[in-house]
């Protein structure tokens, strides 16, 4: 009997030891509601958990992105993802023009610039082997630096389709429609992720890129291709961003970029690559929104937000990279 | 005497190639080129006047560089420069106060022990906690435009008038006529950059200096030879916090107010100036005063660029293609560079 206990205990301390980065993620959530509701009145309420949720499917899905290239190694991180984003909505606002037909332009040009941004970062990190970071970066400046171009003088035009506006803004009874598209993306990675080849080859790319290599994996093709992906996801964002504020302006995107990264990093993903739980990352999603209402709410503003952020950013990289080789 | 000959030309057909294949013989014919060029393209470019100018214009990233060098050098990279200048420059135009010259002295010492505590963050980061640096400091950098945020959410603030020796001497009011006349013709930006040259000649001449480069080239072997690697990364750290600091000096002195977003353009840059210096990113190599040439090289290209009419709304555009073709020249150069000293040796 009592050797039946510690089996079963066993099952259960493997099950909490698997999970336990998400678990943190989760009582990080929890905290933040219950330091909510002492200092901030009317902090918990279904209202303001449902906002909560809308505001982190942006988040989440930028999160995405990143979370794809982190999982594929070489100190892979985007930065250009915001960027891409506000570029594709500053670009198919006048395209679209408040019209439904003009819907499947957009997108069409949306993809296309997400996969020449994709491809641009995938190429010069992955086969000329720079660094990921100054690239994205380097990128980011490009793109922000075209925006101004095309705004220089003059106001953007534009409003986005109906249809954009009733996915990214509306709600279904109390539910916003938002996060139907996250229910619905979300086990559809989780499943490419983890039982699919491709997923094993992402997975295998960024925990051993020499195994890899041996076994057949076109590590430098998987890592562009990861590139790609983060860069058209992106751009699609940059749909829904448009969809939800109804306008867009200079820079829509560029606030999402840290948190972004910040989500994937409290979602307990390693950064090293190898790794990708997107579950986590919603959940990390929704710590960082929940953290910026905090915030906002004890009045503390842009201020408080970026210095609370990077605070958790930094405790949690030391809670989490520092453990195995600390000096 | 024909054998002889015969001999001695090869060598003086590798050795040539050799000096050309020298990368930092390459570095210094690509700056005179650019110093050419921009003296042809600006008008009056030797009078005292316009000198001092592009002197000017040049100081803050030729520090900014020459700080990150000595990180890069010791393994790490620091993206978070940027907003650091930026926190710094609201301390100083957050404690000074107009008309009371002694404040001054307080924002000093202020600034530069935030400087330090900067360069410790970021040190226990890379060093003690061993997380990619791009990662710690990424994080850290929210952290100091936080805190910039919360001193001075738009640009201002309030300065004493003998700040601005960090940029003009000429512009204090009561200063003698002899330290005027000095700084009309040795601009006090210079002096800056001179500080930070002895600054880590000085260094570099210690312990101190032979570790930054072994833990960068070498991290583990470092360890195991008894080098404190953690510490000499935050040492790394801090000295790149005193060209921070000195940054936000003539920043001050210039513009005498703080701006919590200022300093954000900055960093891309002096990291691909360092590059462009030949400072390898993966640590352990290159030279800080390279970096100066780097930073130099830099600038002369954003001044040709600015001298061919490009409307001002392209900057932000150029400023990122000129970042990724300097670090994917240098890299092909690099390799190709180590491809042809191989060969030569082969041979």
């Amino acid at each position: 009997m009592s050797r039946l206990m510690s089996i079963r205990d066993n099952a259960a301390f493997t099950i909490i030891n698997r999970y336990k980065k998400l678990i943190i993620a989760f009582l990080l959530i929890l905290f933040l509601f219950v330091l909510g509701e002492i200092t901030v009145e009317t902090f918990f309420s279904l209202g303001q958990i449902l906002l909560t949720l809308k505001l982190a499917s942006f988040i989440a899905l930028f999160g995405l992105c990143q979370m794809v290239v982190i999982a594929a190694g070489g100190s892979g991180l985007d930065l250009s993802v915001g960027y891409t984003a506000t570029i594709t909505a500053v670009f198919t606002a006048a395209i679209m023009d408040g019209q439904n037909a003009n819907l499947w332009m957009a997108v069409f040009v949306a993809l296309g610039l997400g996969v020449a941004i994709g491809l641009a970062n995938g190429v010069l990190t992955a086969y000329f082997k720079l660094p990921p970071l100054v690239v994205t970066l380097a990128m980011a400046n490009i793109l922000q630096g075209v925006i101004n171009v095309y705004t220089a003088g003059k106001n953007i035009t534009g409003r986005p389709s109906p249809v954009l506006q009733i996915i990214a803004a509306k709600s279904t009874g109390i539910f916003p429609n938002i996060v139907f598209i996250l229910i619905i993306v979300t086990p559809i990675v989780m499943i490419i992720m983890y039982k699919t080849k491709l997923g094993l080859k992402l997975f295998g790319s960024g925990s051993n890129e020499t195994a890899a290599y041996l076994s057949g994996v076109n590590v430098k093709m998987v890592r562009c291709t990861a590139f790609i992906f983060s860069g058209t996801l992106a751009s699609l964002i940059g749909l829904l961003l448009i969809g939800n504020m109804g306008i867009a302006f200079k820079d829509m995107g560029s606030n999402y970029v840290m948190p972004s990264i910040a989500a994937v990093v409290v979602g307990g993903v390693s950064l090293t690559g190898g790794d990708g739980n997107y579950v986590g990352v919603i959940l990390g999603s929704i710590f960082l929104q929940t953290l910026t209402n905090l915030l906002v709410a004890l009045g503390w503003g842009d201020a408080g937000k970026w210095t609370g952020f990077g605070i958790v950013l930094f405790a949690l990289l030391i809670v989490y990279l520092s453990s195995r080789h600390r000096r | 005497m024909s054998r002889v000959n015969k001999k001695r030309k090869p060598a003086e057909d590798s050795a040539l190639r050799g000096l050309i294949s020298n990368p930092d013989f390459s570095r210094l014919l690509i700056l005179i080129v650019m110093f050419a060029l921009t003296a042809v393209l600006q008008k009056n470019f030797f009078a005292l006047k316009s000198i001092v100018r592009n002197i000017n214009s040049f100081t803050p990233l030729i520090l900014l560089t020459m700080g990150q060098a000595v990180v890069i050098i010791s393994g790490g990279l620091d993206l978070s420069v940027g907003s650091a200048l930026s926190l710094l420059t609201c301390v100083l135009t957050s404690v000074m106060r107009e008309g009371m010259p002694i404040t001054g002295a307080y924002a000093l010492v202020l600034t530069f022990a935030v400087a330090m505590v900067i360069g410790v963050i970021n040190g226990i980061g890379i060093g003690y906690f061993r997380i990619p640096p791009v990662i710690v400091t990424f994080a850290t950098s929210f952290i100091w435009l936080g805190i910039a945020l919360f001193l001075r959410p738009t640009p201002g603030g309030e300065t004493v008038d003998w700040f601005q020796a960090f940029y003009k001497i000429g512009n204090i009011e009561n200063a003698p006529a002899s330290l005027k006349a000095f700084g009309d013709i040795v601009p006090p930006a210079l002096i800056l950059v001179l500080i930070g040259c002895v600054l880590w000649w000085a260094i570099s001449r210690t312990r101190t200096g032979r570790y930054i480069y072994a833990v960068g080239s070498n991290s583990e072997s470092a360890y195991e030879t008894g080098i404190n690697t953690a510490w000499v990364q935050m040492q790394a750290c801090m000295i790149n916090s005193v060209f921070i600091f000195l940054a936000a000096l003539f920043f001050v002195g210039q513009n005498g107010s703080g701006d919590a977003r200022m300093g954000d353009p900055l960093t891309l840059k002096a990291i691909a100036a360092a590059v462009v210096g030949g400072i390898a990113l993966t640590g352990g190599r290159g030279s800080v005063y390279f970096a100066l040439v780097g930073a130099l090289i830099f600038s002369f290209v954003s001044k040709i660029i600015f001298f061919a009419n490009i409307p001002n709304a392209y900057q932000t555009l150029f400023g990122g293609v000129i970042v990724i073709i300097a670090i994917a020249g240098s890299q092909i150069y690099t390799l190709s560079s180590r491809r042809a000293m191989e060969e030569s040796k082969l041979t």
